[in-house]
């Protein structure tokens, strides 16, 4: 594989735009991308879309608004990590030296379900007797409180530290702050999670530019080398599975880190995929980050806040930068390339030089997680 | 149709043939066991997610169990009756299943108790048909 690096990062803000269409919602983002490239759109060859409720054909949806046609445009669907699975993809074949130049888009709109749970597969045997994914969650918080002692005060801080940072990025769906009561008073969906311990459903796109590294020079682009990418598919386990250790994360990692050299105490910041608060607690361990039942000592210490040892969630995360499902993958992305290029103004991790980005997809009966993965860049 | 043949029925409108009532009143779950590889799979399926081998059998469960984690929902799609207690329960065969959790407070309930099968009304259809499973109940004492 040759070298690959991100040129051209662009978001559109996360939020709730019910009166916009999803091309509408992804246009500027995809714009965005190419003008911070340095490329033209012509130098674009392939266009990857990644989207788990768009519909069909997002991809070419959103490019005929800007013109972007005619050339191979494939959609990719694989739920919450549908765009880091696009941009997996995007990143083999220029990698291959299948395509010099190529855009990755991560799109959803969520508002046309009307709120409420995310709508899974209803020919999955548990979704079928109502499991929902706050209730999963919920049932690994209740587990790790019970064997590791984490308090319902450490569960509330997570929600806290992501809001924090949350209301530092024009970007993030929430920009205000909150405090641990305020969490833990508010409306209960599933015990022990409540609706500010839960990632907010909405709306929102992202996208990337990334070519190989002669074309980089040729942009004069800022490149942002992609330094490790990996995706698994969970292990379907008809037993007794241990709840509080995220097996696909814990593989996919212990996998990244060995090929790309890079470890975990290299790592300057990550974008975890903290769909609610007890899942940034559990990746804290299984990314290496700490070892295990450590993780609200991390927290409480500040180390996974802006200007601790490792900064996790910068952009705010799902919990408060918000988490239309498709356009996750490569919103961290987007946070990460910002990032190590200083460009983050009030929520910078000074002197970032390798940055972790991290993303699930769950939702199937039998799997700790249907997908993870995991990407690592450097500058 | 006696009440106990009713409810079975209506359960089996969700659960197939994953639940059963046995001579004896009780509730079981079945799974599948492999008979080349000896896997065992909840709920039940025609295909050995180990070997790939088509020759399976009916596997009854339990009928207790224990509670290896639980939530209180209170949030779901439309049809569900909430608030609900989502759990997991080991079963000693060796599988893990998701039920609902019914005729317990829920602040009675412990990690690792024992609980067994049951049939419950968890929802209502779009039709307004009650929708039936089997669920799980704490094991009550001297009860057999």
């Amino acid at each position: 594989m040759r070298e690959v690096s991100v040129i051209g990062a662009g978001m559109a803000p996360y939020g709730k735009y019910p009166e916009k269409t999803l091309a509408d919602i992804a246009w500027p983002a995809v714009k965005q991308a190419i003008e911070d490239s340095g490329l033209e759109k012509k130098d674009i060859e392939a266009a990857y879309c990644g989207t788990a409720l768009g519909g069909m054909m997002a991809g070419q949806r959103i490019l005929k608004k800007l013109g972007i046609t005619g050339l191979p445009i494939v959609n990719i669907e694989n739920a919450c990590s549908s765009s880091s699975t696009a941009f997996r993809e995007a990143y083999i074949a220029v990698g291959a030296g299948v395509y010099d130049a190529v855009l990755v888009i991560g799109v959803e709109k969520l508002t046309k379900f009307g709120g409420g749970t995310l709508p899974l597969e209803k020919e999955d045997w548990e979704v079928s007797h109502g499991l929902v994914m706050p209730a999963l969650y919920a049932m690994r918080a209740k587990r790790y409180m019970h064997e590791y002692g984490l308090t319902e005060d450490q569960l509330a801080m997570v929600s806290v530290k992501a809001r924090k940072h949350g209301a530092l990025n024009p970007d993030a769906q929430f920009r205000k702050e909150t405090t641990v009561e305020e969490v833990k008073n508010s409306r209960p969906v599933a015990d022990p999670l409540h609706l500010f311990h839960c990632c907010p459903s909405g709306d929102g796109a992202a996208a990337v530019v990334i070519c190989s590294a002669e074309k980089a020079r040729q942009a004069g682009a800022d490149a942002i080398r992609v330094a490790g990418s990996e995706i698994n598919s969970g292990k379907y386990m008809t037993g007794y599975r241990d709840m509080t250790t995220p097996e696909i994360t814990l593989r996919g990692a212990k996998q990244l880190y060995e090929e790309s050299g890079i470890g975990p105490e290299d790592v300057d910041l990550a974008e975890v995929h903290d769909a609610f608060a007890i899942a940034e607690l559990l990746y804290y361990e299984a990314l290496g980050f700490c070892a295990r039942g450590e993780a609200a000592k991390l927290l409480e210490e500040g180390e996974t806040s802006i200007g601790g040892k490792i900064p996790v969630n910068p952009s705010g995360g799902l919990l408060s930068k918000g988490h239309p499902i498709g356009s996750t993958g490569v919103g961290q992305i987007v946070e990460v390339v910002r990032q190590l290029r200083g460009q983050c103004g009030d929520r910078q991790v000074e002197g970032a030089k390798v940055g972790l980005t991290h993303c699930t997809g769950g939702g199937v009966s039998g799997f700790d997680h249907g997908v993870c993965s995991i990407h690592l860049f450097a500058r | 149709m006696t009440d106990a043949a009713e409810e079975l029925k209506q359960a089996l409108n969700l659960a197939g043939d994953a639940v059963r009532r046995e001579k004896d009143g009780s509730v079981r779950l079945v799974g599948t066991e492999c008979n080349d590889c000896g896997a065992r799979v909840f709920p039940p399926s025609d295909v050995c997610c180990e070997c790939m081998s088509e020759n399976v059998s009916a596997l009854p469960l339990g009928p207790d169990g224990t509670l290896y984690s639980y939530s209180v929902v209170h949030a779901a799609p439309k049809g569900w009756t909430l608030p609900f207690v989502a759990a997991y329960l080991d079963m000693p065969e060796g599988v893990r299943v998701f039920a609902h959790i019914v005729d317990a407070d829920p602040d009675s309930l412990t990690m690792d108790m024992a609980v067994e099968a049951t049939i419950a009304k968890l929802g209502t259809d779009e039709d307004g048909n009650s929708v039936e499973s089997y669920a799980f109940r704490p094991v009550s004492k001297g009860d057999s």
